[in-house]
């Protein structure tokens, strides 16, 4: 093996689906060095390999299962792994992370990626063993729920903790946002991933592995590890971290709702008066049986519940996330929280993004109250705020495509298009992704994240809770004591351009490194800093002890990335906010009258970015710098840059 | 006085952060098949169990040894010689416990040592789920009441520690 650092499995995976073949190959060098791993790999893969013409649910489109040097390393939380493809939902760059026991598996299994190509003849999945890979036929398993899948597959291996990522009907069926869970209730669930592999006919990804990583210098990477650790155990972070053990991201639906940016009745507002209801309180006294995390991870934010009796009633489940909680609870309305619980099992076992799903509900609720729509429309279903029935029969329509749910199962855009009309001011979207559980008429900076966000209007590429929650001696380290006051004044748009880039580029290494946004988005406590000191020691690769070198690995990711949209037709308008976000003041809560101001932020963005102002299209000269030569190549002639 | 590991599952969340120590401890890489504490799961019960040496009184490993390769150490601990194990197996089939297994690596048992007095796993635990404590009476009871979730799930009685 010439393949040089440690840290990884050293191999990839490229699979010929349509022939039925699988490909061990040798890492590349260049990958890791300059795109670490997960999500930077899986941009140059993808910008190889997809473009303009491919089709996100035809042979051509290439789906990546990525893993990165700190998976499974024993830095926490490392958990982790990312798929990326070109989105069905969007048309755009689509890519999605999930925690769980997989991503490690997969590199003792002696992979860091496996690349997707084709589309197979018969329903297969793929298994990974001890550096050996084989497609295995799934006829006997396609149309299966989610669990069952799993167990299936463990009981015919004979191999009871082989870790698996699998779709369920939705994906298989075609709804558009179908997810892949992982392990059980853990869903890689935004953009629509899991129908990507469903178009694949490849049901499911499985890993058992007992290969092991090396670390290039293991006391040092071990002293490094614990130092950054111990960053984490700071006891200014021991109340929150214990919330977070305690309650789980159930917290904040609390914590955002008092706030005033809990997206409520279709992000019409942003505080729910029955938050209570839903909260976390009520769900940690009433239903939590157990605490959970993923591989290695210190923070434990996993819960499990179970409901005892009633129409709802359930054994030991994965409980809600509050993005769950909020895209069924408050932004349909229901505070039924165990109509809710229920919601989000159905979800996980018929593999459906709960955040596009629920968001696509309440846009039909939205309209039935508009009188956009009917019971005529709706297959005589009563959509009326809070009817959790009709949210249930909805979600099973939808994962069947079956009448009104055919509609819904494209997501917001491309139903409010066939609905007509005035629907579109009811879809709250960007890019075609349904919003996730914020609100930038009272958190200014989420929406310049929303706009830039290459997937579409989700928080995960560069959200800041440095004014959400207010952290000012970070901003005053990051930002400088001048412009402290206006970043930390959670509705100013001042230097928020500069706050979003920042943490867009962080966000690219975490997502390639491929750790989890805990410890990193929040607590605030890991920083580029982070990754030159325990990159090195992990891998051998010494350009990475440099912080400069670092950073511009970081922008590297993110222009990339960008790029990948460019070509696609992405420019500066379509980097905007959806109306109801953008042009309809806050009308109650504590952030009432809140409007974000965009356009300041998006020309204070692009300025740090190295992007021009009019069209948001990378200057030459950054690409350059950033030693993207094979981007300027193709999208120059194009007039894609400046 | 000898030691025990007392494991409470109702802290253990199964994130197996003791795997990935005890590898490292024992393998010097990440790569926790070759753990000595293994964490079992079946997820649809929320059943989470780990496995590890109980450092037995009677070991019966020891005795289904046909090389002598499983012996004391400096600390009193049973450990398996790897230079003397021929990889036959008897122990991990004589040990009703599933506390020692083979390396999928070395093809030779390997069981939790203690790490000679100062375990891996312990420091590991984000939880505090994992001790070590004197196998007195009062410990026997502990690592007894540590699994009482496991017992509940599947309907055991639990007996008193004799």
């Amino acid at each position: 093996m010439t393949f040089p650092y440690k840290g990884y499995a050293g191999y990839y995976l490229d699979v010929d689906l349509t022939k039925g073949k699988v490909h061990k190959k040798e890492m590349e060098k260049e990958w890791a060095r300059l795109y670490l791993g997960g999500s930077g790999v899986a941009a140059r893969i993808l910008w190889d390999r997809t473009g303009q013409k491919t089709d996100p649910l035809g042979p051509d489109n290439v789906l990546v299962v990525g893993t990165g040097p700190l998976n499974g390393s024993m830095f926490s939380p490392s958990g982790r792994m990312m798929f990326a493809a070109k989105g069905p939902l969007t048309g755009v760059w689509a890519e999605s992370h999930v925690g769980g026991f997989l991503g490690p598996e997969i590199k003792y299994a002696g992979f860091d990626f496996v690349i997707l190509n084709g589309r197979s003849e018969k329903p297969v999945y793929l298994y990974l063993k001890d550096g050996q890979a084989e497609l295995r036929d799934a006829s006997h398993l396609w149309g299966r729920e989610t669990n069952v899948t799993t167990e299936m597959i463990r009981e015919e291996l004979k191999n009871p903790t082989a870790e698996t990522a699998v779709i369920g009907p939705a994906g298989e069926n075609g709804v558009l946002y179908g997810a892949i869970i992982v392990d059980f209730y853990r869903a890689a669930g935004r953009a629509g991933l899991g129908t990507v592999l469903g178009s694949k006919n490849v049901k499911a990804i499985v890993a058992s592995g007992s290969l092991g990583i090396e670390a290039y210098d293991m006391e040092k990477y071990l002293e490094a590890n614990e130092v950054e650790m111990q960053r984490v155990c700071d006891p200014i972070w021991t109340e929150s971290l214990g919330s977070l053990r305690k309650y789980g991201t159930t917290d904040l639906v609390a914590i955002i709702n008092e706030i005033g940016r809990l997206p409520t009745k279709n992000h019409w507002t942003g505080f729910y008066e029955d938050a209570d209801d839903i909260g976390p309180e009520l769900i940690a006294e009433k239903y939590r049986i157990a605490q959970e995390a993923c591989f290695g991870c210190e923070v434990g934010c996993k819960y499990i519940i179970r409901v005892k009796e009633g129409k709802y009633a359930t054994g030991p489940i994965g409980g809600p996330e509050y993005e769950t909680i909020m895209a069924f609870g408050s932004n349909c309305m229901n505070n039924n929280v165990e109509s809710v619980f229920h919601l989000g099992k159905r979800c996980d076992l018929l593999g459906l993004d709960t955040i596009s799903c629920g968001k696509s509900i309440s846009f039909a609720m939205d309209l039935w109250e508009h009188g956009i729509i009917t019971a005529k429309d709706t297959d005589g279903l009563e959509l009326t705020w809070g009817n959790a029935e009709s949210q249930i029969a909805l979600v099973e329509k939808i994962a069947r495509r079956e009448g009104f749910g055919e509609i819904l199962a494209k997501g917001v855009r491309k139903a409010a298009e066939i609905i007509g009309g005035d629907a579109w001011k009811y879809a709250v979207h960007v890019k075609g992704l349904e919003a996730s559980g914020q609100d930038p008429r009272a958190h200014q900076s989420i929406g310049l994240t929303y706009a830039t966000n290459v997937r579409g209007a989700d928080h995960l590429r560069s959200l800041s809770s440095l004014e959400e929650l207010g952290f000012p001696g970070i901003v005053i380290d990051r930002f400088g004591k001048d412009k402290a006051d206006a970043i930390l004044d959670i509705m100013s748009p001042e230097h928020k351009g500069e706050l979003v880039w920042d943490m867009e580029d962080l966000y690219a290494l975490v997502d390639s490194a491929v750790i989890c946004k805990y410890g990193t988005m929040w607590p605030p406590v890991y920083y580029f800093d982070t990754f030159v000191n325990v990159i090195p020691p992990l891998t051998g690769m010494k350009e990475w002890g440099d912080a400069k070198f670092v950073r511009k690995a970081a922008e590297r990711i993110s222009h990339l990335r960008r790029a990948y949209n460019h070509r696609l037709g992405v420019t500066r308008k379509e980097e905007n906010l959806p109306h109801r976000l953008l042009k309809e003041p806050m009308p109650t809560g504590p952030s009432k009258g809140g409007l974000p101001d965009l356009d300041i932020m998006l020309d204070d963005y692009y300025k740090f970015r190295g992007c021009d102002r009019e069209t948001g299209y990378p200057f030459e000269s950054k690409l350059k710098e950033l030693e993207l030569d094979f981007v300027i190549e193709e999208l120059k002639p194009k007039g894609l840059t400046r | 006085m000898k030691s025990i590991l007392v494991i409470d599952i109702n802290k253990c969340t199964g994130c197996r952060n003791c795997e990935l120590a005890c590898s490292t401890r024992h393998t010097n890489s990440f790569n926790p098949k070759r753990s000595r504490i293994q964490i079992l799961k079946k997820e649809d019960q929320n059943m989470i169990l780990p496995m590890v040496c109980l450092q037995c009184e009677v070991p019966l490993c020891e005795q289904a040894c046909p090389n002598g390769a499983i012996s004391y150490n400096e600390k009193g601990t049973l450990y398996v010689s790897s230079k003397d194990c021929i990889g036959c197996m008897n122990c991990v089939t004589a040990c009703t416990f599933g506390g020692i297994e083979i390396d999928p690596i070395t093809l030779k048992a390997i069981k939790c040592d203690l790490c000679l007095g100062d375990p891996a796993c312990v420091k590991a635990c984000d939880y505090g789920a994992i001790s070590m404590i004197e196998a007195k009476h009062t410990g026997l009871d502990a690592r007894r009441r540590g699994v009482d979730p496991v017992y509940q799930t599947l309907g055991i009685e639990r007996g008193e520690v004799q």
